[in-house]
C-alpha cells in the first residue's frame, strides 16, 4: 500500500506500523481521584487545567469509559479511520481514512492536527464523518 | 534433428545439453523444450497421479506437462518448465516423478488402477484409521504422486531486491505491449516494459504474418532498438510481473542469471517492487485444448504452440521433419498452423474441424464436422481416430495440434477483486470492472487478439492511461498487420468413452468433473478442491475455463451462471529464495553492536543475541572450563570489588520542553514531575489496560530536560508509545522527544569499590556520598575534559553507577576503567552475571514484566500514583487486576543441592498438581555464587504473607518436583544499606 | 582535551572507505550532528545562517547543513566538528539569531554517516539506490533528504547533488549497513546492473 503522508507525499506502507482504530485518540478524561471538588470541569480544557475531579459514581463511569476505550473497537467493512505510525520516516502518527474492503485511501492527516482540532472543537469522537477535522467543517 | 530452416535461433553456434543422461545439441535462442523437440524427443515427463507419459503441451509459461529437474547438486531446481528454460551450454535436466526410467516408469501401474484413483479418492479412502494418515498414507501418496524433488542442500546463489518507480508499467512485450511502450516512451513518460520471455515480441515471434510486408521480428527489433535509446524507458526481459498489490505496487521477478550455467558473481534473481502510477496489461492469451479420449499422449500439443515451435524455433513437432501432422480445431486458428507447417515443409495429414461448415482447401484435407475420438501410441502419438461423416477411421500422425480457441490471460486483472466477465462473442472470459486500479488491459488479454487490433489497442491503452495522469501522448505509426476476425465457437470436449484429460498436470478428466457433479461438488471452488483441478505449478492455466465449461454443460447452465475463475498472485511460481530478496544469514536482520564490542571480542567474550543486539554474555578466563565458573567469578567480583558492564543497549530517550515533567507524569505510573534536578527516579510504565510493560530510570538533567531509560527489548516500543502520547493524547503539551540510545556509550560500574574507581577518572567532581548520593545524576567531564553523564543507580544492589560518554569514546573509557581499576580487582561482567546479580537483589526484569503482571504483583503497587492521571492508572485499579494477590517472592531449595527451575509451577505441599490448585510459577532462577545455592524468583498466591513456608515446585516437562522455601525476593541486603553507603 | 582515543562505529581508529567501479563509499566520522526541535509557539530560527527547509528538504550552507527530520524538527550537520560539543554550538547559534525557544540534542554519536560519490554522474548512484531504498528518484533528487528503511534499518538518505548521497544510519548497526552497501556496490560492479 501507499500511504499519502500529508507532508511527505506517497510513502510505501513498509515504512509504517499500524495501530488501529483512530478512536484511540479519544482517551477518556480521567479524574484525579483524591481531589474533593465537585465534578464538572469544562471539557476540552488545556493541559494545565486538570480535568475536574468526580464523585464515586463518576469513578465507575470513568472506569467503564476506559473499558470501552481500551477493549471495544468497531471493525467496519468499509470506511475506517485508523492510526498509522511513520516509524521508518518522520515518526508522525497519521489518521488514515481507508476503505477496508477496497483498501482505497480517502485521506490522511497528522494525528496531532486531528487531536488538536478535536480539543478546540466540540469534543466529538474520532468516528468517520463526525470529527471536526472532516469535510463537514466547512 | 528435426529442424526446419530459418527461425530465431543462432545457428552459428551450437550448444550441448543433457536430458536424462543423454547428450543433445541445440542453439542459442532455444528453450529446453524447443531443443528437445528439434532432437525428436517427444516424451518429457510423467503425469502427477497416473504416471502417464507426457510431452510438451505449450510453448510458454502455462506449461502443465514438461516439468523437469534443472541443474544438479545444490542448484537442482524441481518443476522447471522446459518451455521457459533458456538453453545454455552444459544444461543438465532430468525428467521427474518416475520410478525407473522415463520410458519405463514402475509407478505407471497407477494408471491401471485409475478407477480407484478417481476424483475425491483421497478424501474417501484415507479417512481411517486416523493415525494412519501421518505415518502411512501421506508419505505413500507423496512418494507416488508428485512433482520434482529438492536437492536438500542450501541454495548457493545470491538473491537481491530492488525498488522501481515509473509512470507506466507495461506488462508483456508482445504486439500490444510494444505499441504501448513505444507510445509512452515517445511521450517522455517513465516507462518500464517487463516480459517473462528472454526475447521481446511475444506472439509476433511465433507467427509468420508480416508487419508492413516484412517479417514481424524486424519491426520488433526496430522498436526495441528505439526503446533502448530512450533514457526514460527501462526494458526488463526475463521478468515476470507476478502480482498486483494495493495502490499501484507490482511484484516482479527478474531471472538475472537463470540462463547461465552458474551465476558467477551475479545475483541469480531479483525481486522488484515496482510502484507504477499506471500500468498496461498486455499479457496476451493462452490457447485452450479440447479434451477427447486419450488426448494426453506425447506429440499432442496446442496448435499455436506447434506453430511457435515451427516458426520461432524451426523445430518440427514430429519425430522427423516430414512426419505427418494432424490438426484438431474448432476455429480458424488451427488452419493457420496447418498453413505454416506446410510452408515449412511438413506433411499435414488432415485438419479435423468440429465446424460442419469449415472451409475446404486444396492445401490439405479438411474433415469438416469431424471429431478426434481416440489415439494410439504408448510413449508417443502414432495415430488418431477420426469420426467424420458417420465414419470412423485411424489416421497415422506423429503429432497432433489442438486448438479450442484462446483464453485472454486475465490473471493480473483479477488480482484485486477483479471479476472477469464472459464475452459471448469470443466465448472467453475478459477482464471485467473492479480490477486493480490504474491497470488497463490491452490486446489479446482484453479479447482483442488480431495483430492489428493488439497493436492499436496497446497504443490506445497507453494513451488513455497517460491521459489520466496528465501526460500527453500521440499514437505512433503502427505497421500494417493481419486483422483476421477472432471467431471462437463453443466446443468444449468430445463426448465418449475413455479418459479425456482436462487438467494435464493434476490428471483430472471429464469423467472426474462428471463425478464431482454427481457428488454435488458443483460450485467451481468445490470442483477445484474435490478434483484438485487447477492446482499445482500451472494453476489451471490450460484447464480452468474448459473445466468450467464442462461443468456448465453438466448442470445445464451457462458458463457465467456456473461461475468464473479468478486468479491470485503469483502468476507463475516464485521461489522462496527470491521472495526473501536475499535476506538470509547475516542479511536476515541487522545486527547491532555495542561501543565496547571490539574490546570485548579482544577479551575473548562470549556473545549472546538480545533482540538485534550482540551483548557480551561472559568473559571466560584461562582455566575456566564451564560458563558457570566465569559467571560466578564475575558476580562475586561485583559483590566484593567492582565490575564493569556495557549497558548501552538500554533505550535512552531525551525528553525536553516546558511540560516535560507533566508529560512524564502521564507516561509513568509514579510521579516524576516532583523529581529534583540532578536526581534519578525508578519508574514504572503501564499499558493502558493497567498491566506493567516496562521499567527503568528517569533522570532530570535540567528544569526542562529529562533522560528516560527503557529496557533493551522495549526501547522502540516505549519511544513509539511516547510519540503516540505526545501527538495523539496530549498534543497541547510542550514536549520534544528524540532517541539517543546509540549516542551514548553507557557502562555500569558496580561494586563496593566503584566509587574509588570512578574517582580516578572524573575531572575533580566530588563523588562522596553527601555530594553525590544514591539516585543522584549530573553532567561532568572525565579523563581530561570528555563530556559525560554520571548516574548513581544500581541493578545489582551494590554501590553502583552508570557512566555515559559519547559512543566513540566507549571503547577507550572501558579500557581506561580496566587499567585504572587493576588494583581494585576490576572485572568486566556480561549479561549472565548481570542477571545473577539482579535475581539475588530481587529486581524484576523481562521474565517478571511479561505483559501479564501488575505493579502490585512485583510489590510496587504503591508506586502507582492515585493523585494523577497516567496511562494505565485507571485500568490498573479495576477489580480483576486489583484482586490479583500473587506476589513476587524468593525461593530456595529445602534440600541443599537441588535446583530451582524457571517455568515450574507452584503448589501447596500435598495439594493436587493441577490447574485448579496452581498457586503461581517461577519466573527466574540461577545459581547464586553469593549464597552458594540455587535461588529463584516467582509469583506466589499471597506470597508476601507466606515467608518460610515450604511449597512444591512442579516441572512436569522435566518430570521434576522440588520442595522450596519461600523467602524474601531480596536475597542480598534487603535493607538497601549497600546502595546508599 | 581528553586523552581518551575515539573509535569509529566499527571500533577502528580510522574511517573505512572503499571504491568499486564508479562509486566511492566513505565513512564520515568527522560530521557533527545535532537535532533541533521547535518548542510550542516558537518560530523557526536560522542557526549558522541556514534557512531551515520544509518537509523532505535539505539546506546546505558554509560548512554546515540542515535537513528536515520531523514536523518542527531538523538535523543540523557540520563536517569536521564531530569532536566539538556541537549541540552546545547549535544552542549558541540559535541564541545568536534571536533566541527562539528550541530543544537541541547531541546526535553525532547516535549515527554513522557514509558518503557515496559517483565519478560517472548520477546513473551508477541511481542504480545503487534502487537496490537499497524504496524512494522515487524523481521525488527524492538533489536537495532532498528523507528518513526511510534500508534492509530493515532506519536511515536518512541525503541526496546532496546528482552524484553524491550521504546515508546516515544508526551507529550500532554500522556493520550491517556497511555490509548492505558494500554488497550492493560489489554486485553492481559485476555488470549485472545497468
Amino acid at each position: 500500500m501507499l500511504i499519502p503522508h500529508p507532508l511527505l507525499g506517497l510513502r510505501d506502507a513498509q515504512e509504517f506500523s499500524y495501530l488501529g482504530d483512530a478512536t484511540l485518540i479519544d482517551r477518556p478524561a480521567a479524574p484525579a481521584p483524591d481531589a474533593a471538588a465537585p465534578a464538572g470541569a469544562p471539557s476540552g480544557a488545556p493541559p494545565d487545567d486538570e480535568p475536574g475531579p468526580p464523585g464515586a459514581t463518576d469513578l465507575a463511569a470513568v472506569e467503564a469509559a476506559f473499558c470501552d476505550y481500551v477493549f471495544l473497537r468497531d471493525n467496519p467493512a468499509g470506511v475506517h479511520r485508523e492510526l498509522w505510525y511513520h516509524e521508518q520516516g518522520d515518526r508522525s502518527w497519521l489518521v488514515v481514512t481507508r476503505d477496508t474492503v477496497t483498501h482505497e485511501i480517502l485521506g490522511a492527516e497528522l494525528a496531532r492536527d486531528v487531536a488538536l482540532a478535536r480539543r478546540a472543537g466540540d469534543g466529538a469522537p474520532a468516528m468517520p464523518g463526525q470529527g471536526p477535522d472532516r469535510e463537514g467543517q466547512a | 534433428m528435426t529442424r526446419y530452416s530459418g527461425g530465431l535461433i543462432d545457428r552459428s553456434r551450437e550448444i550441448t545439453f543433457r536430458f536424462d543422461g543423454r547428450s543433445y545439441r541445440g542453439h542459442p535462442g532455444d528453450t529446453l523444450a524447443s531443443a528437445l523437440l528439434a532432437n525428436g524427443v517427444r516424451l518429457m515427463g510423467r503425469s502427477f497421479k497416473y504416471h502417464r507419459p507426457r510431452g510438451v503441451l505449450s510453448a510458454g509459461s502455462e506449461e502443465p506437462n514438461a516439468l523437469v529437474e534443472l541443474r544438479e547438486g545444490a542448484r537442482q531446481e524441481p518443476n522447471t518448465r522446459a518451455t521457459m528454460a533458456e538453453l545454455y551450454d552444459g544444461l543438465v535436466a532430468r525428467s521427474q516423478n518416475r520410478v525407473g526410467s522415463l520410458s519405463f516408469d514402475a509407478l505407471a501401474v497407477n494408471d491401471l488402477l485409475a478407477p480407484v484413483f478417481a476424483a475425491g479418492f483421497y478424501y474417501k479412502t484415507f479417512m481411517w484409521p486416523r493415525t494412519f494418515w501421518e505415518k502411512l498414507y501421506e508419505p505413500m501418496i507423496r512418494r507416488a504422486a508428485g512433482l520434482g524433488s529438492l536437492s536438500g542442500l542450501p541454495d548457493p546463489d545470491a538473491y537481491d531486491r530492488g525498488y522501481l518507480h515509473c509512470d507506466l508499467l507495461v506488462i508483456g512485450g508482445g504486439a500490444a505491449g510494444l505499441a504501448a511502450a513505444l507510445t509512452a516512451g515517445r511521450s517522455g513518460a517513465r516507462v518500464i516494459l517487463a516480459d517473462e520471455d528472454f526475447r521481446l515480441g511475444g506472439r509476433l515471434l511465433a507467427e509468420s504474418d508480416p508487419l508492413d510486408d516484412a517479417p514481424a521480428a524486424d519491426w520488433v527489433a526496430r522498436t526495441e532498438a528505439e526503446l533502448r535509446t530512450m533514457p526514460n524507458v527501462r526494458i526488463l526481459p526475463r521478468t515476470t510481473v507476478f502480482g498486483v498489490y494495493d495502490h499501484g505496487i507490482y511484484g516482479a521477478v527478474e531471472r538475472v542469471a537463470d540462463h547461465l550455467p552458474v551465476p558467477d558473481d551475479r545475483v541469480r534473481q531479483t525481486l522488484w517492487r515496482i510502484t507504477a502510477r499506471r500500468s498496461v496489461l498486455a499479457a496476451g492469451a493462452t490457447e485452450r485444448h479440447i479434451p477427447f479420449a486419450d488426448n494426453d499422449r506425447p506429440g499432442i500439443m496446442l496448435a499455436g504452440a506447434m506453430r511457435a515451435y515451427a516458426n520461432r524455433w524451426a523445430a518440427s513437432p514430429g519425430i522427423a521433419r516430414d512426419a505427418p501432422v494432424a490438426i484438431f480445431t474448432n476455429n480458424d486458428d488451427g488452419h493457420r498452423t496447418a498453413r505454416d507447417l506446410i510452408a515449412r515443409g511438413a506433411r499435414v495429414a488432415g485438419v479435423i474441424d468440429t465446424r460442419p461448415k469449415a472451409a475446404q482447401t486444396t492445401a490439405y484435407e479438411v474433415f469438416a464436422g469431424g471429431l478426434v475420438t481416440g489415439t494410439r501410441g504408448r510413449l508417443g502419438l502414432r495415430s488418431i481416430r477420426v469420426v467424420h461423416d458417420g465414419r470412423e477411421r485411424w489416421i497415422d500422425c506423429a503429432a497432433l495440434g489442438v486448438s479450442g480457441g484462446w483464453n485472454p490471460v486475465v490473471h493480473l486483472a483479477s488480482h484485486h477483486r477483479g471479476r472477469p466477465v464472459w464475452d459471448q462473442d469470443i466465448q472467453s472470459f475478459v477482464p471485467g470492472q473492479g480490477g486493480p486500479q490504474g491497470l488497463v488491459p490491452a490486446g489479446a488479454c482484453a479479447g482483442r487478439g488480431s495483430t492489428a487490433a493488439a497493436l492499436a489497442d496497446g497504443a490506445r491503452a497507453a494513451q488513455s492511461a497517460l491521459t489520466e495522469i496528465g501526460i500527453g501522448s500521440a499514437a505512433p505509426d503502427l505497421p500494417r498487420a493481419e486483422d483476421a476476425p477472432v471467431r471462437q465457437a463453443a466446443f468444449w470436449h468430445v463426448a465418449g468413452k475413455g479418459r479425456a484429460w482436462v487438467d494435464f498436470q493434476n490428471d483430472v478428466t471429464v469423467k472426474d468433473i462428471a463425478l464431482a457433479h454427481k457428488e454435488n461438488m458443483r460450485p467451481v471452488e468445490h470442483l477445484k478442491r474435490w478434483t484438485t483441478l487447477g492446482m499445482a505449478t500451472d494453476q489451471g492455466k490450460t484447464s480452468n475455463v474448459t473445466a468450467l465449461a464442462v461443468m456448465a454443460e453438466l448442470t445445464g447452465r451457462t458458463i457465467p451462471e456456473t461461475g468464473t475463475t479468478i486468479f491470485r498472485p503469483p502468476y507463475t511460481g516464485v521461489s522462496l529464495s527470491v521472495l526473501g530478496g536475499g535476506a538470509t544469514g547475516p542479511d536476515f536482520r541487522p545486527t547491532r553492536l555495542t561501543p565496547t564490542h571490539a574490546w570485548a571480542r579482544a577479551q575473548g567474550a562470549v556473545f549472546t543475541e538480545v533482540g538485534q543486539w550482540m551483548r557480551a554474555q561472559y568473559f571466560p578466563r584461562a582455566g575456566e572450563t564451564h560458563w558457570r565458573h566465569s559467571v560466578d567469578r564475575e558476580a562475586r567480583a561485583v559483590r566484593s570489588d567492582v565490575g564493569l558492564c556495557d549497558v548501552t543497549t538500554l533505550g535512552k530517550i531525551d525528553v525536553q520542553g516546558r511540560d516535560a515533567g507533566l508529560f512524564l507524569d502521564r507516561i509513568y505510573a509514579n510521579t516524576i514531575a516532583t523529581l529534583k534536578v540532578g536526581r534519578v527516579r525508578y519508574g514504572l510504565m503501564l499499558r493502558e489496560d493497567g498491566f506493567l510493560y516496562d521499567d527503568g530510570t528517569c533522570a532530570r538533567l535540567a528544569e526542562d530536560r529529562y533522560v528516560v531509560t527503557t529496557t533493551t527489548a522495549n526501547a522502540g516500543l516505549v519511544y513509539r508509545n511516547m510519540e503516540f502520547a505526545r501527538q495523539c493524547l496530549w498534543p497541547d503539551l510542550d514536549v520534544q522527544l528524540i532517541s539517543t540510545t546509540d549516542a551514548w556509550a553507557q557502562i555500569a560500574v558496580a561494586g563496593p569499590k566503584s566509587r574509588a574507581l570512578l574517582e580516578r577518572i572524573v575531572d575533580g567532581a566530588d563523588l562522596s556520598n553527601d555530594a553525590f548520593p544514591f539516585m543522584a545524576c549530573r553532567e561532568l567531564t572525565v579523563c581530561g575534559g570528555l563530556r559525560a553523564r554520571l548516574f548513581r543507580i544500581s541493578f545489582s544492589g551494590e554501590l553502583a553507577y552508570e557512566i555515559a560518554v559519547p559512543a566513540r569514546y566507549g571503547h577507550a573509557l572501558m579500557q581506561r576503567l580496566v587499567e585504572q581499576g587493576a588494583d581494585l580487582g576490576v572485572t568486566p561482567y556480561g549479561t549472565e552475571a548481570l542477571a545473577v546479580l539482579r535475581i539475588e537483589k530481587g529486581h524484576a526484569a523481562g521474565a517478571e514484566l511479561n505483559g501479564q503482571t501488575t505493579a502490585a504483583m512485583i510489590g510496587l503497587g504503591r508506586m502507582v500514583s492515585r493523585k494523577k492521571d497516567a496511562i494505565g492508572a485507571i485500568m490498573s485499579r479495576r477489580e480483576g487486576l486489583a484482586a490479583d494477590t500473587r506476589r513476587l517472592i524468593g525461593l530456595q531449595p529445602v534440600t541443599p543441592g537441588q535446583s530451582v527451575s524457571a517455568g515450574a509451577h507452584l503448589f501447596a505441599r500435598g495439594a493436587p498438581q493441577d490447574t485448579a490448585h496452581d498457586q503461581g510459577w517461577i519466573t527466574s532462577a540461577c545459581h547464586s555464587p553469593h549464597l552458594g545455592h540455587s535461588i529463584g524468583l516467582g509469583f506466589l498466591e499471597q506470597g508476601h504473607t507466606r515467608m518460610d513456608e515450604v511449597i512444591v515446585a512442579a516441572n512436569p516437562v522435566a518430570g521434576e518436583t522440588v520442595e522450596l522455601r519461600v523467602v524474601s525476593a531480596q536475597f542480598i541486603d534487603p535493607e538497601g544499606g549497600r546502595l546508599r553507603d | 582535551m581528553t586523552d581518551l582515543a575515539s573509535h569509529t562505529a566499527f571500533g577502528a581508529a580510522q574511517p573505512r572507505d572503499r571504491t568499486i567501479g564508479a562509486l566511492a563509499l566513505t565513512e564520515r566520522p568527522d560530521i557533527a550532528l545535532a537535532s533541533l526541535t521547535l518548542r510550542a509557539g516558537s518560530r523557526a530560527p536560522a542557526p549558522f545562517g541556514l534557512d531551515l527547509p520544509g518537509p523532505g528538504g535539505l539546506a546546505e550552507g558554509e560548512g554546515v547543513a540542515a535537513f528536515w527530520s520531523a514536523p518542527g524538527q531538523w538535523m543540523i550537520e557540520a563536517p569536521g566538528r564531530a569532536e566539538s560539543d556541537f549541540a552546545a554550538e547549535v544552542v549558541r547559534a540559535v541564541g545568536d539569531t534571536g533566541g527562539t525557544d528550541v530543544s537541541v540534542t547531541e546526535q553525532t554519536d547516535g549515527f554513522v554517516a557514509f558518503d557515496i560519490v559517483s565519478r560517472h554522474g548520477p546513473a551508477p548512484l541511481d542504480a545503487l539506490l534502487e537496490r537499497l531504498v524504496n524512494l522515487d528518484p524523481a521525488l527524492w533528487g538533489p536537495g532532498r533528504a528523507t528518513r526511510t528503511v534500508l534492509h530493515h534499518m532506519s536511515v536518512f538518505v541525503l541526496r546532496r547533488d546528482a552524484s553524491r548521497v550521504t546515508i546516515w544510519g544508526i551507529r550500532s548497526a554500522a556493520g550491517s549497513l556497511w555490509h548492505a552497501l558494500d554488497a550492493a556496490l560489489t554486485r553492481q560492479n559485476v555488470g549485472g546492473y545497468p
